[in-house]
């Protein structure tokens, strides 16, 4: 399954990268908002992981963005956030995202999550 | 002066003396008559009663003769006899006869003639009876009865010639008591005459001396009554009518005085009506009063509500700096000041201030202002004790009841002008503290009437709104003040006359009349884009240092949860804990920035300044970069001979190890960097040249904000918080330097500060 993650922190693509490890994904990064809207839409992943502060473009754009493309729209975006407010959130489901983690994240969680994801997409292929 | 008195005394003394006279005169009058009356009355009764006596003589001569003829003829016995007893009666006649007539010696010897006659008659009577008797023959008879009727005749004659004389003496008697009586009304009717003479004088006298000048008098107070203080009163006497006339006259000019004194109060209370202040007051004052009491220096105290007085004006002293002696007097003025005579309106003199000073400090006080009497008069106006008029004296003054008592009046004129003048200062000095605070605060005020047109506005609002109070009154208030809301209870931005927006915070309030009516407005305009900026500064910042925070803990945390639940590979393993100590050492410098930052801004970071050799800082900070930096070239370009700057060693080293850090950063294919130390004038300039990636002058004009970070990954590969610079340029400003930028994408960044010299004052306080 292809996946992407979007955040302009090096450490944090590669900490994404070692959990998903080994388990047949496959992972694609990008560095910026505009970066991830071109892969999304060049790659077509199954899951797109988006930090919310980005240089560019910020996440919540970027999920608007591939919600609004009927090509894009399907595809399950998770964002991730420094910012725990209850402001955020609300803004990124209101973006249309499809789940939500706050930074720190539990890496496990995510792992569960992804699974959960393929799991759908298998059940529903 | 008693001369009338004297005068009247002496008349009724004389008036008493006329009466006695009078009264004696006519007593004397009367006695007199009385007297001679009582006489005559005896003589009239003896008259009388000789008369009687004559006539009844005469009828005893009848009966005898008729008796006797009647014997004569008839010879009867009875006839004799009646003969006889009046012949008896007769001689009884003569000896009555005889007895009254003993004062009259004219009437005797007419008595003796009769009584001889009658002898002679009886006689021949005799005779003639005897010869009745004897012979009774008709010759001797008849001549004795002719001797008979003869006597008998001359008898009769002399009878009647008594009787003829006692009726003369009665008619005398009557006479004389006539002329007695004349006598006496004589004497009364000129005694009255006398008197009414002496009365007439009198009366005339009395209306010289008393009447005519009792008649001025009483139309000279006439006129007083009625109020003509002009004509003097004069009477030309010299007795005491005279002396009323001229207390008269002295009372009429003290009056005139007194009426004329009261016309120049009336003038002074018109004039102190138009003094404003109480300074011009006490000036009118002392003017209008010199001339009445000869007052020549004033001082106007009011009286606080507490009760005790304050100094307000001085006239007519020619140093004013009395005005402080006696403000610093205050306390001993008070102790000897009679306030509670003056509270009830009583005019107190003190004439004599030489003895009337008690301490020291109040003598020193009467000498500097060089007076010697005062008078304090009460200001009451409808019965609140105003203040206090002191006039003074520079000679001894005492004063008189007239002077006390046009004090009193004048006090009274002036008080209602001192109020009016103590209640302008108050309404002035408040208008001018209001109009201060209105102008000098802060905020915008604007002032409107009640239909919304300006009437006021501040400095502070003429500011904001760009408009001046002169253009802006008169206008409708939504045009000087338009406001701009984007959403109802939002932010409201003002929209200034030349289109900048401002946002604002607006309290507005009516303005209400004493009777609670509205006659305007109050908006209070404050400019709050300082508070909105720090309230938007501020949730940046915590977004910020949230988002710098979480993103560290975030590979920790992720980083350190792999480690303990993933079975990974050796060299997974490795890289991971790695990542975790990066990850902490980002977090540990995080912090560090970040308390520094705080540090600073607070003021609490303080610099420990002293002469440093610049070349020798920058070897030492090089050393580590160069035992690090392996693709790098550090160059320095140090001149022989430095001059001394005047800095914090440990912040220096923390400037210029940012600088270099940040060229190598920034400068990931390598290259050289060069650091140059030149002197520059009063300072020394230090330059870090490297040859990196450069910037977009877009990103040098941010390059010195807090969590600034230029938006390349090359930038983010590096890592850093985004407050290297920040706290960098803030530590050279400390030390009373500069820092700056050049920059060329893709060519390299030149990072310049320069630091003062020794010689120069360095900004060690910050």
């Amino acid at each position: 399954m292809k996946l992407l993650i979007a955040d302009d922190e090096p450490a944090v693509r590669a900490l994404v990268h070692v959990t998903l490890e080994g388990d047949d994904y496959e992972i694609l990064e990008a560095a910026d908002g505009v970066e991830a809207l071109e892969v999304a839409r060049g790659e077509a992943p199954r899951l797109v992981l988006l930090d919310i502060m980005m240089p560019r473009l910020d996440g919540l754009e970027v999920c608007r963005q591939l919600k609004a493309d009927p090509d894009t729209s399907d595809i399950v975006v998770v964002l991730l956030t420094a910012q725990a407010q209850e402001r955020d959130r609300d803004q990124g489901l209101a973006a249309g995202a499809d789940d939500y983690f706050t930074k720190p994240f539990s890496p496990l969680a995510l792992l569960n999550m992804v699974e959960r994801v393929r799991h759908n997409q298998s059940g529903a292929d | 002066m008693r001369r009338l008195r004297v005068q009247l005394t002496v008349l009724l003394a004389l008036l008493g003396l006329l009466v006695v006279a009078w009264g004696a005169a006519i007593f004397l009058a009367a006695r007199d008559a009385a007297r001679s009356n009582a006489s005559l009355q005896t003589t009239v009764e003896r008259v009388d009663e000789l008369r009687r006596a004559a006539t009844r003589l005469s009828r005893d001569f009848v009966t005898m003769e008729t008796t006797r003829r009647a014997y004569l003829l008839t010879g009867d016995e009875a006839a004799r006899q009646a003969g006889a007893r009046a012949e008896e009666s007769a001689v009884r006649g003569f000896r009555r006869m005889r007895q009254l007539s003993d004062r009259w010696r004219s009437l005797l010897p007419l008595v003796e003639g009769v009584a001889t006659e009658y002898r002679a008659w009886v006689r021949t009577g005799q005779t003639e009876l005897a010869a009745r008797e004897v012979d009774a023959r008709a010759a001797a008879l008849v001549a004795a009865r002719g001797n008979a009727d003869r006597h008998f005749q001359a008898l009769w004659r002399r009878q009647t010639d008594l009787e003829d004389q006692l009726a003369r003496a009665q008619r005398a008697s009557a006479r004389s008591q006539d002329r007695t009586y004349e006598t006496a009304q004589t004497l009364a009717v000129r005694t009255a005459l006398m008197m009414l003479g002496a009365l007439t004088l009198l009366a005339t006298w009395l209306r010289r001396a008393v009447g005519a000048p009792a008649d001025a008098l009483r139309s000279a107070s006439g006129r007083l009554a009625g109020g003509d203080l002009e004509t003097p009163v004069e009477l030309g006497v010299e007795n005491e009518l005279g002396a009323v006339a001229s207390d008269l006259e002295t009372m009429r000019r003290r009056l005139a005085g007194r009426m004329e004194a009261l016309e120049r109060l009336r003038h002074l209370s018109a004039q102190v009506v138009g003094a404003t202040s109480l300074q011009r007051l006490a000036e009118v004052v002392l003017d209008g009063l010199r001339p009445e009491v000869g007052a020549t220096r004033a001082i106007l105290g009011a009286a606080r509500p507490g009760g005790d007085l304050v100094l307000r004006a001085l006239a007519g002293f020619p140093d004013p700096g009395v005005a402080d002696d006696i403000v610093k007097a205050d306390a001993d003025i008070r102790q000897v000041l009679p306030l509670e005579t003056l509270r009830a309106g009583q005019v107190v003199g003190l004439a004599n201030l030489d003895r009337l000073a008690a301490s020291p400090a109040l003598r020193d006080l009467v000498a500097r202002m060089g007076i010697r009497s005062l008078a304090l008069v009460p200001l009451l106006s409808r019965g609140r004790f105003l203040g206090l008029l002191a006039l003074c004296w520079t000679e001894r003054h005492p004063l008189d009841r007239e002077q006390e008592a046009l004090l009193g009046l004048a006090g009274n004129q002036i008080a209602g002008a001192v109020e009016a003048a103590l209640r302008l200062e108050e309404a002035e000095r408040a208008a001018g503290e209001a109009q201060a605070v209105f102008y000098a605060i802060a905020d915008g005020v604007l002032l409107t009437d009640p239909f919304g047109r300006v009437t006021a506005m501040n400095r502070a609002l003429e500011a904001l709104t760009g408009w001046t109070e002169a253009e802006a009154t008169g206008r409708p208030y939504a045009e000087v003040l338009p406001l701009a809301t984007e959403q109802v209870d939002g932010p409201v931005d003002l929209v200034s006359r030349y289109g900048r927006k401002v946002p604002v915070a607006v309290s507005s309030a009516p303005i209400f009349d004493a009777r609670g009516r509205v006659v305007g407005g109050v908006d209070v305009i404050r400019d709050v884009s300082k508070e909105r900026e720090i309230d938007e500064v501020k949730s940046a910042l915590i977004s910020t240092v949230s988002h710098e925070l979480r993103t560290p803990l975030t590979l920790i945390h992720g980083f350190a949860e792999l480690l303990v639940l993933r079975d990974l590979p050796a060299e997974r393993q490795r890289s991971s804990a790695v990542e975790i100590l990066d990850a902490s050492r980002r977090l540990a410098r995080l912090i560090d920035d970040l308390l520094s930052v705080s540090r600073m801004e607070s003021g609490r970071l303080v610099l420990d300044p002293r002469p440093l050799d610049l070349a020798v800082v920058v070897e030492r900070i090089l050393s580590p970069f160069r035992a690090m930096a392996a693709k790098h070239t550090l160059r320095t370009k140090l001149p022989t001979s430095l001059p001394v700057v005047w800095g914090d060693p440990d912040k220096v080293e923390q400037i210029l190890t940012n600088l270099v850090g940040n060229a190598i950063k920034y400068s990931p294919g390598g290259g050289e960097v060069l650091v140059t130390v030149d002197a520059d004038g009063d300072a020394v300039q230090v330059s870090v040249r490297d040859q990196g990636i450069g910037m977009s002058p877009r990103d040098m004009g941010q390059l010195f904000e807090k969590f600034y970070r230029v938006d390349r990954e090359e930038v983010r590969r590096a890592g850093g918080t985004g407050l290297g610079l920040y706290i960098t340029k803030r530590l050279v400003e400390m030390h009373g330097g500069r820092l700056w930028a050049e920059s060329w994408p893709g060519v390299g960044s030149v990072f310049r500060f320069t630091l003062p010299t020794s010689d120069e004052l360095a900004g060690s306080g910050r």
